[in-house]
């Protein structure tokens, strides 16, 4: 079977599988930019064990690979007592993963900041949420547009794990496995996919760059 | 003078402080009066920087007591960020926060700190911005300015939490020459409006003209104070001596 042939018999479940993974996506980038602040303030927070508890969160899911991490989402945590769906199962690894990658991302917007003007904040009085809220999170949200935008590219790509569980419906990689189980489309079907896949990174990196330059910081 | 009589709004009594093994501080004894302007010289690295920053807590010290106003400084949380709001302190590096506009740098802490209404603050912020030149500025953002426009900016937003004694540390010692005099000339009128000045500087004419005390330090001791011209003219200990000579020198 070609491509043509693959898209007319499969087009509305394609579709369906295409939505779907956007879907996941957008969960997942976002939950994991919210953790991943969340992770970056404890990071930077004044207390001690505060830090080294952003630190080590980051770490632990920056160094472990997904497919492992949804394993032991999978089959572990039922032995706890914790029964979840495949799909809260893969959504929570991809946002722990993605949210560590943020947090690193986000440090790096950090440091280009400098002492001088958390300093210049601290003598008029700014609490220390309010130059979180107020100088930190938008400086750093705004030079880090670029690697947020590879983030999601990624986010996208890794929600590909899907492949590996059964969801109804399936997400783009495990509609191949869908679509080559009901005919012999063979290699066609991960072409269809992948085109989906590099259609998408595409756009996304195309606005990423676009909204970089909007608001990027002059320093 | 009689500005020296009156209750002291800085006062700082036995003051000790180490960077790990480095003695910064020695026995600090400093009060400032309301209105009075305290220039802080000395060489490189003899804590003039540290001294500055300890008066608003961004640094903190080992022994001793500073008071503000008679109180003693707060520790941390609400009430030591209520304290910074009435101290103004301008870097040597301006930092302005380089993602808001001119304007927006000016009533972030009259809005966020003080709770003016936004209007209110922004129509102050412009007389501000004007009182120091840079009012045609008001929508551009730091990295726009030069540098002695980006520091009036900065004093400006000292000004606009109307603080009851301003630090200035180095204030124009990241400038080019021509822009120099644009700072101390706000610097001179807020000294003549009754400013509380304490002003880490080499500008010896700037001291001269509107000081009333040069503190000189040295390994972080203050080796001696005098009135500006008693202490340009005639220096008495052999340390001042030869930093004058050092700086007369260029
Ligand atoms: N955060 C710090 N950690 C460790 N040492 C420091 C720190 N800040 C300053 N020092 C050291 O403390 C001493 C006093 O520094 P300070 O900046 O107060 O000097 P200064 O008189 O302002 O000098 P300069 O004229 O160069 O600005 C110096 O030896 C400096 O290296
Ligand atoms: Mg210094």
């Amino acid at each position: 079977m070609g491509v043509s042939e693959v898209f007319a018999e499969f087009g509305d479940v394609y579709l369906q599988s295409l939505l779907s993974t956007w879907l996941m996506t957008a969960v997942c980038f976002a939950g994991g930019l919210a953790l991943g602040i969340l992770a970056t303030v404890l990071r930077v927070s004044p207390i001690k064990p505060l830090r080294v508890a952003g630190d080590i969160y980051v770490q632990l899911f920056r160094n472990i690979p997904t497919v492992s991490l949804l394993v032991i989402f999978v089959y572990a945590l039922p032995y706890l007592g914790l029964m979840l769906s495949y799909r809260t199962c893969l959504l929570a690894c991809v946002i722990l993963v993605v949210s560590s990658f943020a947090s690193e991302n986000f440090m790096s917007g950090i440091n280009a900041i400098g002492a001088g003007q958390i300093e210049a904040a601290r003598s008029i009085g700014l609490s220390f949420v309010q130059i979180i809220r107020l100088i930190v999170i938008p400086q750093s949200l705004r030079t880090t547009v670029l690697p947020m935008t590879n983030l999601l590219i990624a986010t996208l790509l890794t929600t590909a794990m899907g492949s590996q569980v059964p969801l109804t419906p399936p997400e783009l990689t495990g509609m191949v496995n869908y679509v080559n189980s009901r005919s012999v489309a063979g290699i066609s079907a991960f072409v269809l996919s992948a085109i989906c896949y590099a259609g998408t990174s595409v756009v996304i990196g195309f606005l990423g760059n676009k909204l970089d330059e909007k608001v990027r910081i002059v320093r | 003078m009689s500005i020296q009589t009156s209750m002291p709004i800085i006062s700082m009594r036995h003051v000790d402080k180490h960077f790990g093994q480095l003695h910064v501080l020695r026995d600090i004894n400093l009060d400032v009066a309301k209105g009075e302007v305290v220039v802080l010289i000395g060489p490189s690295g003899s804590g003039k920087s540290t001294l500055c920053r300890t008066i608003n807590r961004l640094e903190t010290i080992d022994s001793g007591e500073i008071l503000f106003e008679g109180k003693p400084l707060p520790q941390e949380g609400k009430e030591l960020a209520a304290m910074r709001a009435e101290i103004g302190m301008v870097f040597q590096s301006f930092n302005l926060f380089a993602h808001k506009t001119i304007l927006d740098n000016v009533t972030m802490g009259p809005v966020e700190v003080l709770h003016r209404p936004r209007k209110e603050a922004e129509a102050e912020a412009m007389e501000l911005l004007d009182r120091v030149g840079v009012a045609a500025q008001a929508h551009k953002v730091p990295a726009q300015l030069s540098g002695g426009q980006q520091q009036r900016v900065a004093i400006a937003r000292s000004l606009a939490m109307h603080p009851k004694a301003m630090l200035f540390d180095e204030p124009t010692s990241a400038l080019d020459p021509e822009m120099i005099n644009e700072v101390l000339d706000v610097m001179v009128e807020l000294a003549g409006m009754g400013m509380t000045m304490v002003v880490v500087t080499h500008e010896m004419n700037f001291a001269r003209r509107v000081s009333n005390r040069v503190v000189f330090m040295a390994d972080g001791q203050i080796v001696e104070q005098n009135t500006p011209d008693e202490f340009f003219d005639h220096p008495k200990s052999e340390r001042a001596k030869d930093f004058l000579d050092s700086i007369k020198g260029h």
